[in-house]
């Protein structure tokens, strides 16, 4: 424990005093510009990784947002004398709220929608910017005074500084607010949308959220940028940086604070190392060798297929040959960044810093963080004592998917603390039924109450009324490990406000979630696979951590479709006694299964549908006799 | 027909399968039951390509396939119906079938009298699905989809099938449905790999059957024997 934190703490703290002392040692500007631009495009793309990484959305306007930034900065200076911290004040803010604005329209779209929504953005920004001649002095360009930071004038050094102490800032907050409930959230987003909104996390909200702080980033960045150049031009923010942004931080990896670091380093510094001959040399044979070395290792262990090895050896060996013919290599730049964006798009998917971690934790032998001790099951579950009354009232409920007549008047009540099956044939209305109740789906008419009060419209509302449920189809967080899927949908321990979780003020409650989220991994036998990603878990594991998860709403409802669906008979055995566990939690449960020994073991009552419509109610043994259910359902085997 | 020796596979670092070895002979339904996650699903990826098993021979027809791409194996014979019936939802029932055979149907001259009569073979197979011919088969409910997967997997005339999972999420008379079926195709004198989580009434329609524990086959024999271990009983057969 104490050697992780020593590990990657100490290699922060070392990597920013380093930075920080290279202007006491060498006296020359031309380094420090450069590492000035490092700090600046840190920035940037530690906002730009919010969408694309966490978020999985391929965002195209983070160029624009860096101009808006710099242009607010640099009127708010010539037209209202504002000083070095309010104007970039102003540039982030002016960040917040376009990235605000576009947010809203632009993410209701998806994939490529999204890049092309972001892709007019950035179009639209530089036309203004261009045309406002009155304002932004269009092409001409706009000329910067550098401010005085609080009546003190900045050197050169100075402003280095301010801007890698910046860094360190952005830095920190944003490990903080991604290791919170906040990143998870943005994860589980990019994973599965539907279970977002079904475990009460708003989707939406978090989208908006998320671009909204990248953008602020964004004009941060922008603020500083024009404090450096102090000249600024409507061309400097157009496709060809948006395209390298994008490359930076694909090379440098996603989802990951260095990997935005070492991206910022390769588009700052790279272009002008290139320019000297033998420094390229040496960077392309150290790329080929990295090919080389990562090739035969992926190939050893079996991780990588042939052609993901191949391919960046044979396109670095098209560097090196390419260095020794061409003569100017500062003309090939494009061509260059092309090579070295194809090689590690193909042979490192996770960017430069995704292998590096991995290989950096096995080297060093880091071990994940220890885990808390699970709570008492009482405390991250309270049990309720159910009154037996209706909890849920369905009145003559009906859905239509244009003229098929999917759910056809149901009416059916659930009691408190009861089991209740639901059973029918294929395509009988049973899950698009479970979809209206959770909100998936909007009836098309009916009435539906949950202790008399009318539910309400959407999975995110009706999630926060205490219905919660798992799918037939599985929706995980694959990403995720066991315990953050948990965890993700966790009611009732998140209270922080985002600038404390910035801050770090959040650690107990994540704590607090962590130990409930144990207690619910134990209740269904999964609690020593808390670290495994969702994905990595077999498929019997994966019908039990959806459950957890369900549970983490704290429902008085559990929604079970179709828990037991593909399991072999152990792990059907190892669901019953799950299923009781919960009933004697005084959880009322829908139970969806087609496992008949299931439902009759589990069930009070048992309603059957068929065409939609309730063909039969009652006790699991009566039904299983009546004639109409024989018929449709059962068989006479 | 089809004969797995000393089949070795896994997922990146993880090994699900350890030394598996199994024989399926022509006409024969062999089955393979055991616990989720005991490696029943990847033994059938790793047997049709669609994972590349690590060790191991798998000889189909006494051709050996390891290594070979998935769709290589299905040329050669094979064809796997899948776990959750993936079929293409939104095409015609009769899309979905002409799809199966799109390896074997001529590209341009005689594509039409050749697919009609393979249609006509699947269609006396199933009825129901010349019901459904024109209907997009992702509105088609659970068991007719899962006719539909097992008849695109003939369409491509297979030397052997496999059959994983069949009645997964099917309602119970929908289940006995597909056990008929699978009936019909020994009728039919189709080589038949079978992966059930209802053991009992895979163990029905076998010949022979293997039972697997975590990545290992752990017990072999005819139905009747193996209906006599207590072990198996036990575990299994509920």
């Amino acid at each position: 424990m104490l050697k992780r934190f020593l590990l990657i703490r100490g290699t922060e703290l070392i990597a920013f005093t380093l930075l920080g002392s290279i202007p006491l040692m060498v006296s020359n500007s031309y380094a420090l510009g450069l590492l000035t631009l490092l700090a600046i495009y840190g920035i940037l793309l530690i906002g730009l990784d919010v969408t694309v990484g966490y978020l999985g959305q391929v965002n195209l306007a983070q160029a624009a947002f860096l101009g808006l930034g710099a242009y607010a900065a640099g009127l708010s200076i010539s037209l209202m004398g504002a000083g070095m911290f309010s104007a970039l004040a102003v540039s982030t803010l002016i960040g917040l709220i376009f990235g605000g604005l576009l947010a809203f329209p632009a993410l209701r779209l998806e994939g490529p929608q999204f890049a092309l929504a972001t892709l007019s953005f950035s179009a639209l920004t530089t036309t203004v910017l261009n045309e406002l001649e009155w304002l932004t002095s269009g092409a001409q360009g706009l000329h910067v005074i550098r401010p005085a930071f609080f009546g003190h004038p900045l050197n050169a050094n100075g402003f280095y500084w301010l801007c890698l102490i910046l860094l360190a800032l952005v830095w920190m907050s944003m490990r903080n607010l991604l290791s919170s409930q906040w990143g998870r959230a943005f994860e589980a987003l990019r994973d599965s949308p539907i279970a977002t909104d079904a475990m009460g996390i708003g989707t939406y909200r978090h989208k908006v959220a998320g671009f909204a702080l990248g953008s602020a980033l964004g004009g941060l960045a922008g603020g500083l940028y024009a404090f450096n150049f102090q000249y600024l031009q409507p061309q400097s923010f157009v496709y060809e940086l948006m395209v390298i942004l994008l490359l930076g931080v694909v090379l440098g990896g996603r989802k990951s604070l260095w990997g935005a670091f070492f991206g910022a380093a390769l588009i700052a510094l790279l272009p002008n190392l290139l320019s000297n001959r033998l420094l390229f040399k040496a960077i392309s044979a150290f790329g080929l060798f990295a090919a080389v070395f990562a090739g035969i290792r992926g190939l050893m262990k079996k991780t990588t297929q042939p052609f993901q090895a191949i391919a960046p050896i044979a396109a670095m060996s098209l560097l090196v040959i390419g260095g020794m013919m061409v003569e100017n290599t500062e003309d090939w730049r494009k061509a260059i960044f092309a090579l070295m964006l194809f090689s590690v798009v193909v042979g490192l998917p996770e960017g430069i810093m995704g292998f590096a971690a991995r290989f950096l934790t096995q080297l060093f032998r880091i071990d994940p963080p220890n885990l808390p001790p699970a709570s008492a099951l009482e405390d991250a579950l309270p049990a309720k004592i159910p009154d037996q009354k209706p909890l849920l009232e369905l009145k003559n409920v009906k859905r239509y998917f244009g003229g098929v007549k999917a759910v056809d008047g149901v009416s059916m009540t659930i009691h408190s603390g009861h089991i209740h099956g639901l059973i029918g044939p294929n395509g009988s209305g049973k899950s698009t039924l479970v979809n209206v109740i959770s909100g998936l789906y909007d009836p098309t008419a009916g009435q539906m109450l949950l202790n008399g009060i009318d539910l309400p419209m959407g999975m995110y509302k009706v999630s926060e009324t205490g219905i919660s449920r798992t799918f037939q189809n599985l929706q995980l967080f694959s990403e995720l490990s066991a315990m953050d899927n948990v965890m993700a949908a966790m009611k009732g321990v998140y209270h922080a406000a985002l600038p404390l979780v910035l801050l770090g003020f959040a650690k107990a409650e994540e704590k607090r979630a962590q130990a409930d989220a144990l207690a619910l991994l134990e209740l269904v036998g999964l609690q020593n696979y808390a670290r495994i990603s969702a994905k990595d878990l077999t498929y019997g594991a994966q019908r039990f951590l959806e459950i957890a998860r369900a549970l983490a709403r704290k429902p008085e409802l559990l929604i079970l479709d179709e828990p037991a669906a593909g399991l072999a008979l152990p792990d059907v055995n190892k669901l019953v006694e799950i299923i009781w566990r919960i009933h004697k939690l005084g959880i009322t449960i829908i139970l969806i299964e087609h496992h008949m020994d299931v439902v009759s073991e589990l069930c009070d009552v048992v309603t059957v549908l068929d065409g939609g419509r309730v063909i039969a109610e009652g006790a699991a043994e009566e039904v299983k006799r009546d004639p109409k259910v024989i018929q449709a359902y059962l068989g006479t085997a | 027909m089809l004969v797995v020796e000393n089949l070795h596979a896994g997922y990146g670092a993880s090994k699900v399968l350890e030394d598996v070895s199994l024989k399926v002979a022509q006409g024969r339904i062999v089955a393979l039951i055991g616990a989720n996650g005991a490696g029943k699903t990847t033994t059938m990826r790793a047997v049709s390509g669609m994972l590349k098993p690590g060790k191991g021979r798998v000889l189909l027809d006494g051709k050996p396939v390891q290594g070979y791409d998935a769709s290589k194996i299905a040329r050669m014979g094979l064809a796997h119906a899948p776990e959750g019936r993936k079929v293409f939802g939104p095409l015609s029932t009769e899309d979905n079938l002409l799809l199966g055979a799109y390896s074997r149907l001529p590209l341009f001259f005689g594509f039409r009298t050749k697919a009609a009569q393979d249609l006509e073979k699947v269609y006396e197979l199933f009825p129901l699905l010349r019901e459904r011919r024109l209907q997009l088969s992702g509105t088609l409910s659970g068991g007719e989809q899962q006719m539909l997967a097992i008849g695109r997997a003939l369409m491509a005339n297979p030397k052997v099938m496999l059959l994983d999972e069949p009645s997964m999420g099917l309602a119970p008379v929908i289940v006995q449905e597909v056990f008929n079926t699978i009936r019909r195709l020994k009728a039919a004198g189709i080589t038949l790999l079978l992966v059930e989580q209802f053991a009992k009434s895979a163990l029905e329609v076998a010949d022979y059957a293997y039972v697997m524990e975590r990545g290992r086959i752990v017990a072999e024999g005819e139905p009747a024997e193996l209906q006599k271990d207590e072990r198996v009983l036990e575990a299994y057969l509920g």
